[in-house]
């Protein structure tokens, strides 16, 4: 099969023009990955190139790149799948992080911020012999976060990274869900509110799925990220605006079925926070003016008593 | 110029669970290597880590027996005795570390069954085992703060007045070289899967830590029994773990016979990886394969138990190859896969080279013999790993605080590397390797024998001529030139393919993964022995073959 | 063509131009619709945060019931879409967790059997109605305008819940309404990309420059305006594009942000006052002035 790929190609040591998109031709076998063509590039085409792997086997984490705009592990993505003969694939540098050289990313911003959580075991005691008691369900359910092989394709995806590095990222969420979930861990409660800090922590998430679409091993971080606020929310860590939004929602739609966007903005702004009430202001005026502002008396789901009482039912379950 | 007690090279799980000890004896430790930690290859191990728990009603004298059998006798006894003894505290302690390890009905560690053992006693997390172990180690390291020189490559050991007393090194983001000072200095750095084509191994398995030794003194045993792993992925070469076997697959040839029947009729798919190599490596020759492969099927363990148990089998085979495991039995043959041999240990990873110590893959205690068990790779590398830590904090109290020359030495790689960089031969480091990476997979297979092995060995020799006339380097930066880096990848892969047809021709019977077609039997008499290669100093290849320690199991005819 | 209605809150609420705008198209098109008005708020991903499971029982409560009327449901946001199908895709692939929910709503009368598809009012143009048919209603050429296509994150992932196996040209649909109403659509690298809504009122600087960026790259690629199949994109990227480029690039609001169906409308030439053109906080008469 005909392959043409633009690779986008940064070169340090270059003092002027040092970055650029190079094409290469290649005729390789139609079931290759994107990794096999660029280490045929690399290995009989263009000695410069430069790009980490190591196992082509989608296990060790090393050769995450954009292709076509998208990260993605290019050891087990297969070239027949994105482009037909003759058309052109391009392979950039992830996203969100340095470039060293060429497909070369720097990433010890991404091993700083897996170390920032805390990503190691802390019981209160060992064990006296022998290990932690534990059952197969419990270890079994951790293997989702155990899966993750340190690629950064989420953390090039995410949205929140674009425009906020001190966002923890998703990746390190979801490192430290495996710890939280895992029963023989005893800092729970000091990790999910290290967490629920309002800097960068779990709130900080858009949930805009890219890191769900790109990571290549089912974790889902952003899962991960949802199910540390529920949590958080339950251990009682209320003091954020991620809390008083998701609580201002659930009592809206318990009351009246649907969505009173009004009180919605006001009470996650904090009814006692004066700034954050006084920074609504312009644009529910702007909104008044031009006919947008939510009802006061918000519209209400027919029947909507039947609604609450599925709350209370569910509520009545846990 | 930095100086350490401890430098580790490698940063995989021998060298880790080295680190986490020795930082914990109070040394002051420094781990250095070309990939960062968790993309060591170590992460690729996938089946499972064997333990004999004696507090469960299980024996080690058990475990002991098999990896000997397992090793065709040539593993040395008391090495084994020691690994099957610290076993079960090895693994408990990684468990206590935080590895989410499957559990049994009782909330206690589970098992499942592995080649060459009759007891379920291998223990393990889904099909990641590897992986999971791997990134709790990484993770006490941070929790310790062990120093990392994160994507460096050794060029070089410095050895000074008789002993090793650090490394010069080249750190790849920056291109510059420099000298790492230490008192003692353990090699982890892996096997050298990519001496061979095909192979399971990462790129990066070149071999380093077993160049480094060999060219500062050390020994290399047993360099001729490479393991051929019997199921590795059709096309790719992806390793496909034991552990599917271990939990019931069969093993199919073209006629949908389950012909391990033949070959191994008590322990069938499990007998140990060279027979069962061997058998399906038969079974293609004479016909019965499809393609140039074997079947492996695992429809009958149910969907459910795949994707739990399995599950990254079932990722590989889909991704790779598009076949649902649950539905479709998959296409295998046998690849290269591990190397027994390698760096001559005692069991604390004494090298015989003052200050030099090696564990893991890398290293030959004997534990693995002819043939390593599966499961037993993991083992061996964090009891060796540990135990070699705690030796070299008893060596390091002897070694003076002095000040190395460094000068000479860095100078000395300053030399190599440009001679490297200025070469502007007619090949690429590429071709060079594969071609004598194909002749080595042709030369010492799954089968061998004198003209296959000396074809191998002239390919061998003609490429150290080429190496050293005729590449040519097309990348003239600094930066992570990795155009130079697999150029000095390329000569420690060259050390270890000399070695390996010098052991394989010095072995003059058939014992476990060496088979001679021409010397088809096994030769107690003349050959219960280890092939011992060293380098003098002129480069020259002196041999040796010392007896293989025999403790308490005389060996018998091996049968499975 | 019928369909069960679910317009979803903000349609009701803050934008009301959206509701106005798409039963202009749907009368003019013949499309009928039935509105479930019994059925919940989604949630918006927002209650799944503190009560997964009363969201995820809401949602498959209005699914039962679009599917007790043997009818798809048609959804007018990118979020409604996005959560419903996440929910339908959740329980068609766990039928553990579909039971406990429909153990919950059977009080009422309802058992969910997996059988309805939800689809935003984009997918139902291009793949039930078909562009041709839809052309055939247009009027007016807009062929002065360029438009920015800016999906919703909900509406393009997860890929799963979404039927991009069968149906990967769904990641195209509105470029393609876009160039059926005459007008250029931009090749815009953010189209997928978030606008920064969900985290509004949690971290207001992420969000401004995030609307800040999107809007900004778009006007710089030379789009007139930009077009969003999602109320709560909409609401973002109108109602604080004046603070989030002030901050951000130190300019002005100056990129007009309309909905899908006003879009239509205006090709259809519909009366302006029931496309709510006028309701949107950064000026559309530049709009206006080119169709």
């Amino acid at each position: 099969m005909k392959v043409s790929i633009d690779v986008k190609r940064f070169d340090p040591e270059k003092l002027n023009e040092n970055n650029w998109v190079q094409n290469y031709k290649m005729d390789i076998h139609p079931s290759s990955t994107v990794l096999d063509a660029l280490i045929h590039i690399r290995e009989e085409i263009d000695g410069t190139l430069g790009l980490r792997c190591a196992c082509r086997a989608s296990i060790c984490g090393s050769c995450g790149m954009r292709v076509d705009g998208k990260a993605k592990l290019v050891c087990k993505t297969r070239i027949e799948e994105l482009v037909d003969e003759g058309e052109t694939l391009l392979v950039e540098p992830m996203g969100n992080q340095p470039v060293i050289k060429d497909l070369i990313v720097d990433i010890s911003a991404f091993f700083a911020k897996m170390t920032q959580v805390s990503p190691f075991l802390q019981p209160d005691e060992l064990p006296e012999q022998g290990e932690f008691i534990a059952s197969n369900e419990s270890m079994e359910k951790l293997l989702t976060e155990m899966n993750c092989i340190m690629c950064g394709l989420c953390v090039s995806d995410c949205t929140i990274l674009e425009v906020d590095n001190t966002f923890i990222g998703p990746a390190a969420l979801a490192k430290a869900s495996r710890f939280v979930y895992d029963p023989r861990d005893d800092q729970t409660e000091e990790r999910l509110n290290f967490l629920n800090d309002e800097q960068g922590g779990i709130w900080d998430c858009t949930r805009c799925m890219q890191c769900v679409e790109v990571c290549p091993k089912g974790v889902s971080p952003m899962d991960r990220i949802m199910d540390l606020r529920e949590t958080a929310i339950e251990i009682g860590a209320k003091k954020t605006h991620g809390y008083d939004h998701t609580n201002s929602f659930e009592k809206s739609v318990t009351a009246h079925g649907r969505l009173d966007e009004s009180r919605l903005a006001f009470e996650s702004a904090g009814i006692f926070n004066i700034p954050r009430l006084l920074d609504l202001i312009p644009v529910g005026l702007r909104a008044l003016i031009k006919g947008k502002l939510p009802p006061i008396f918000p519209h209400k789901a027919e029947d909507n008593k039947k609604i609450k009482e599925l709350a209370k039912k569910i509520k009545e379950m846990e | 110029m930095y100086d350490h007690d401890l430098l580790i090279v490698g940063a995989g799980l021998a060298g880790l669970r080295c680190a986490v000890e020795a930082q914990k004896l109070g040394l002051k430790v420094a781990v250095i290597t070309k990939v960062h930690p968790v993309r060591s290859h170590s992460n690729a191990a996938q089946g499972g880590i064997n333990a004999p728990l004696t507090d469960r009603g299980d024996d080690w004298k058990g475990h002991a027996l098999d990896t000997i059998k397992g090793s065709d006798y040539l593993a040395d006894q008391d090495a084994v005795e020691i690994m099957s003894q610290e076993a079960g505290e090895a693994v408990l302690e990684l468990e206590r570390m935080g590895v989410i390890f499957s559990r049994g009905d009782d909330g206690k560690l589970g098992t499942r069954r592995f080649g060459g053992q009759k007891v379920a006693r291998t223990f393990f997390v889904g099909a990641i085992t590897g992986s999971a172990l791997l990134h709790v180690l990484y993770e006490q390291s941070l929790k310790m703060g062990l120093q990392v020189y994160e994507e460096w490559f050794v060029t070089s050991l410095i050895k000074h007045d008789g002993a090793v007393r650090g490394v010069v090194a080249l750190d790849l983001k920056t291109g510059e070289l420099e000298s790492i000072t230490a008192k003692s200095v353990v090699i982890a750095a892996g096997g050298a899967g990519r001496v061979f084509e095909p192979s399971t191994n990462a790129l990066i398995c070149t071999g380093d830590g077993l160049s480094l030794a060999w060219n500062n003194g050390a020994g290399l045993m047993d360099m001729e029994m490479i393991q051929y792993h019997p199921t590795t992925l059709a096309r790719t070469g992806i390793l496909l773990s034991e552990a599917a076997r271990g939990e019931g697959a069969y093993l199919l040839n073209s006629e949908g016979d389950r012909f391990m029947e033949k070959y191994a009729p008590d322990y069938m798919e499990l007998a140990s990886r060279d027979v069962v190599s061997r058998s399906e490596q038969t079974e293609i020759n004479e016909g019965r394969g499809i393609d140039g492969n074997v079947l492996l099927d695992l429809r009958h363990l149910g969907k459910e138990f795949i994707e739990t148990r399995l599950g990254y089998l079932q990722e590989v085979s889909v991704e790779f190859l598009g076949i649902d495991m649950a539905e479709k039995p998959v296409p295998i043959r046998p690849g290269m896969h591990y190397i027994m041999g390698g760096i001559k240990t005692d069991v604390d990873g004494e090298t015989g080279v003052p200050g030099l110590y090696a564990a893991g893959e890398c290293a030959n205690v004997s534990v693995h013999g002819a043939n390593r068990l599966g499961a037993n790779s993991l083992l061996d590398t964090v009891v060796f790993g540990r135990r070699s830590a705690e030796k070299a904090s008893d060596y390091v109290k002897s070694v003076p605080n002095s000040v190395i020359p460094t000068e000479k030495y860095v100078k000395r790689d300053l030399e190599l590397i440009k001679n490297i960089m200025d070469s502007d031969g007619k090949y690429r480091v590429s071709e060079v390797r594969n071609k004598m990476a194909t002749a080595m997979t042709k030369g010492i297979g799954v089968f061998r024998d004198q003209e296959s092995m000396e074809y191998a060995k002239k390919i061998v020799d003609q490429t150290k001529i080429d190496y050293r006339d005729s590449i040519k380097i097309e990348n003239k930066g600094k930066v992570y030139n990795t155009d130079l880096l697999f150029a000095l990848e390329l000569g420690n892969m060259i050390d270890c393919a000399e070695s390996i047809v010098h052991g394989a021709l010095t072995r003059k019977e058939s014992r476990g993964a060496h088979f001679r077609t021409d010397i088809p039997g096994r030769n107690d008499d003349e050959w219960l022995k280890h092939t011992l290669i060293y380098k003098g100093l002129e480069g020259e290849i002196k041999i040796e073959t010392p007896d293989v320690t025999i403790t308490e199991w005389e060996p018998i005819e091996r049968v499975y | 063509m019928k369909y069960a209605f679910y317009p979803g809150c903000v349609a009701r609420g803050g934008t009301p131009e959206l509701l106005s705008s798409s039963m202009a198209v749907l009368k003019e098109l013949d499309i009928e619709i039935e509105e479930l008005t019994k059925a919940g708020c989604t949630g918006a991903g927002v209650l799944q945060e503190k009560n997964p499971l009363l969201g995820d029982t809401i949602n498959v409560r209005t699914l039962a019931m679009a599917e007790e009327k043997n009818l798809n449901i048609m959804t007018l946001c990118s979020t409604c879409q996005g959560v419903l199908s996440q929910a339908n895709h959740k329980v068609k692939n766990d039928p553990e967790y579909l039971a406990k929910i429909n153990d919950l709503i059977k009080e009422e009368g309802y058992e969910y059997k997996g059988t309805t598809d939800v689809k935003h009012l984009l997918w139902i143009l291009v793949e039930d109605y078909g562009l041709d048919n839809l052309k055939s209603h247009f009027v007016k050429e807009l062929s002065d305008l360029k438009f920015a296509p800016f999906y919703g994150c909900y509406m393009v992932r997860p890929s799963e819940a979404l039927g991009f196996d069968e149906r990967p040209e769904r990641q195209n649909y509105l470029e393609q309404v876009i160039e059926s109403v005459g007008a250029t659509a931009i090749d815009f690298p953010g189209k997928f990309s978030c606008c920064g809504f969900p985290v509004l009122f949690i971290n207001q600087k992420n969000s401004l420059k995030m609307v800040s960026n999107q809007t900004g790259s778009a006007k710089d690629l030379g789009a007139d305006a930009m077009v969003t199949p999602c109320p709560l994109c909409h609401l973002n990227l109108d109602g604080y594009q004046g603070k989030a480029r002030s901050n951000n690039r130190g300019d002005k609001a100056d990129l007009p942000i309309i909905h899908m169906p006003q879009m239509i409308a205006l090709a259809m030439g519909i009366e302006t006052k029931d496309i709510g053109l006028g309701r949107h906080i950064v000026n559309t008469k530049e709009i206006l002035n080119k169709v």
